[in-house]
This record gives structure tokens, C-alpha cells and sequence, in this order.
């Protein structure tokens, strides 16, 4: 304990009458105040109103250390929202990348439909060429094939008129001869006459029956081809 | 009371409520702050080596995590107490409460372990409580929560 001469104690005294102004902290509490009651009272004064102090001081530095805990917790949570915001926007970005990606596909897609379908467009174009082209070589070939058809069966004909016309002409020749023989010999002809008359007639009906059947089938096939 | 204590913490406002609360509890009547663990193992190393002796505090409350240090709390109390002489009441007030690091600072021969908290003068004073039990090494480690 510090022992203070009497001097000091009346100097302290004074400057706490006078201007308010005591000794403050642990040194009080280490002041012998030797019996002295007003120097006793005037530590015990000093050592609460030190207290005192002290205490306020405490208070408020527990509130400013409470403030900072709060304002670091703040800054934790911050930092928190701030990488997620950075994770959602990375998110963000990603999906945009994406849909940029997808789009520019679904256009290739659309692209290649297109061309797909301009193919397809120049394919119907020229299966439609060709299927006419075919159309026509039917028809040509048909043309062809009716064309000899008909070749032959003129030629047929022909054939058929020619050698109807030799058997009329030779039955002809053959009955008059017979009849001019018949004639000439002096033989009676009342029978082969007659029967020349007859064959005559009939072969010119024949021959232009014949001819008339030609003429007939002639017309009526140039008619179908028109 | 105590007759003299060394605080080694890197938050200056615990500084003067520590001061406050070691002040109007009657703890001690020295008190002595340091910011960073480097800088207590230099007067602990000088006192060791060089002293003088008495100068050395009673008793050392030392923070876990110590920012701006090279060293963490633990590892000063083990340097204290395996390197530089032992001799004084040492342990952790921090506001963790792990018990992994409670069996850290028990192996580096911390002595007790008091929980940092708005309020801290019921800890602080149940610790004078105990404190002669740890001046003579008779209590074993205590956590003050």
C-alpha cells in the first residue's frame, strides 16, 4: 500500500473541491489512507466513481463489440448472397449459353429441313419429268406397237385381197374357158351358162364385197388414230 | 487478486473489456495487453533467456486464433511452457468451444479454458475463484462456459 504525506492528501482534496477532478484507476486502490477519514472518504468516492466509469465504459464497448459481431455476421451473410448471386448468374449465363447453343441447332435443323425439302422438291420435280417421260415413251411405244399391228394386219389384208382377187380371176378364167370351150365345141351350154353367169355375179359381188370390207376397215382405223 | 496478468488477443475492444472487467472484479492491479502471439513469445523468450524474472506475469489468458500472428494460441502456451520456463498460470479465453482443441491446448499444458461472451464477468470470476488451485497446479483443466 502507498502511503501519501499530508501535504499531497490536502492538494488532491482541493483539486476535487475546486475542479471536480479525482485519481482514477488501480492506483487508488493501492492508496493507504493512513486514517485520514476525509482522504478515506475521498478514495472510496474516486473508487466508485472509477467503478462507475468503468462500467459505462464496459457497457458501451460490449454494445460496440456486440455492433461489430453483427456488422461481420452481416458481412458473412453478404459474401454468402453475393456467391450466390454469382453461382445463379454463372447458372444464368450457362443456361443463356445453352439456349444460344439449342437455337442455333433447332435453325441448323430448320436449314437442313429446308434443303431436305428443296431436294425432296427437285426429286418430285423430276420423278414427275421422268413419269411423264415414261407416259410418253408408252404412248410412243404403244404408237409403235399399234402401228405394226396395223403394218401387219394391212399386209394381211393386202395378201388376203391378192390371193382372193387370183381365186376370183382364176375361177373367172377357168369357168370361161370352160364355157368358151363348151361353146366352141358345140356342146350344150344351157348349164355351164348359166352357172358362168352365175359364178361371174357372184364373184363380182364377192370382189366387191371383198373390196368394200378393205375400204371399210381401211376408214375405219384411220379414224381411230385421229 | 492476482498480482499480475498478461492478455495475448488480436481484438482491441476485448482489451478494454477485459481491462474493465479484471478492474471493477478486483482480479489484478496489472495488466498487460499484447496483440499478437509473436510478440508475447519475444518477451517470454527475452524474460527466459535475458529476464529479469519478476518482470514475467502470474498469469497469461491467450486467444485461440490470433490474427497478424504466425503462431496460433495453443502453440503459444506450448512454447511457454516447453521452451521458455514454465512458472506461470496459463490458459485460453476464446469464443470457440471445441473440444478438439480443448484436448490441443490440454497437451500444450493449458490450465483452463474460459468461453468468451457478452458476459464475461461471471466466468472471470469464478476463475479468481479457482485460481490459487491453479497457481499451485492442484485443479485440473476447467472449461468456464
Amino acid at each position: 500500500m502507498i502511503k501519501i504525506d499530508k501535504a499531497t492528501k490536502q492538494a488532491l482534496l482541493d483539486l476535487y473541491k475546486s475542479k471536480k477532478i479525482a485519481l482514477e484507476g488501480n492506483i487508488l486502490k493501492v492508496i493507504d489512507s493512513d486514517g485520514d477519514e476525509e482522504f478515506d472518504t475521498y478514495v472510496k468516492d474516486s473508487i466508485e466513481k472509477d467503478k462507475e466509469n468503468r462500467r459505462k465504459r464496459l457497457d458501451i464497448t460490449k454494445q460496440i463489440q456486440n455492433k461489430n459481431k453483427e456488422l461481420l455476421e452481416g458481412e458473412v451473410e453478404k459474401e454468402r448472397v453475393n456467391l450466390e448471386l454469382v453461382a445463379a448468374l454463372e447458372e444464368a449465363e450457362e443456361s443463356k449459353k445453352e439456349a444460344i447453343s439449342a437455337k442455333e441447332q433447332a435453325e441448323l435443323a430448320k436449314e437442313e429441313a429446308e434443303t431436305a425439302r428443296e431436294e425432296a422438291e427437285v426429286a418430285r420435280t423430276e420423278a414427275e419429268k421422268s413419269k411423264i417421260e415414261a407416259i410418253n415413251a408408252k404412248n410412243l411405244a404403244e404408237g409403235d406397237l399399234e402401228l405394226m399391228q396395223k403394218r401387219t394386219q394391212f399386209e394381211l389384208i393386202g395378201t388376203i385381197v391378192k390371193v382372193a382377187l387370183w381365186v376370183i380371176l382364176g375361177v373367172g378364167v377357168i369357168t370361161t374357158l370352160v364355157f368358151m370351150i363348151a361353146l366352141f365345141a358345140g356342146k350344150d351350154t344351157a348349164v355351164i351358162g348359166s352357172t358362168w353367169s352365175n359364178i361371174i355375179g357372184i364373184l363380182l359381188t364377192n370382189s366387191f364385197s371383198i373390196i368394200g370390207t378393205i375400204m371399210g376397215v381401211k376408214y375405219a382405223s384411220s379414224d381411230k388414230k385421229e | 487478486m492476482i498480482d499480475s496478468i498478461l492478455l495475448v488477443d488480436d481484438e482491441d475492444l476485448f482489451h478494454l473489456v477485459f481491462e474493465d472487467a479484471c478492474s471493477l472484479l478486483d482480479i489484478t492491479l496489472s495488466l498487460q495487453g499484447l496483440n499478437s502471439s509473436d510478440e508475447a513469445e519475444g518477451l517470454f523468450r527475452k524474460w527466459f533467456n535475458e529476464g529479469p524474472v519478476d518482470e514475467k506475469p502470474e498469469c497469461v489468458f491467450v486467444d485461440l486464433n490470433i490474427v497478424g500472428s504466425s503462431f496460433d494460441g495453443i502453440e503459444l502456451i506450448r512454447k511457454i511452457n516447453f521452451e521458455y520456463g514454465n512458472h506461470v498460470v496459463i490458459g485460453i479465453i476464446s469464443s470457440s468451444d471445441e473440444p478438439t482443441e480443448q484436448a490441443k491446448a490440454i497437451s500444450a499444458g493449458a490450465q483452463f479454458w474460459i468461453i468468451k461472451s457478452d458476459d464475461i464477468e461471471p466466468r472471470l470470476e469464478e476463475f479468481r475463484k479457482d485460481y490459487d488451485g491453479y497457481k499451485n497446479r492442484t485443479n485440473p483443466f476447467k472449461v468456464y462456459k
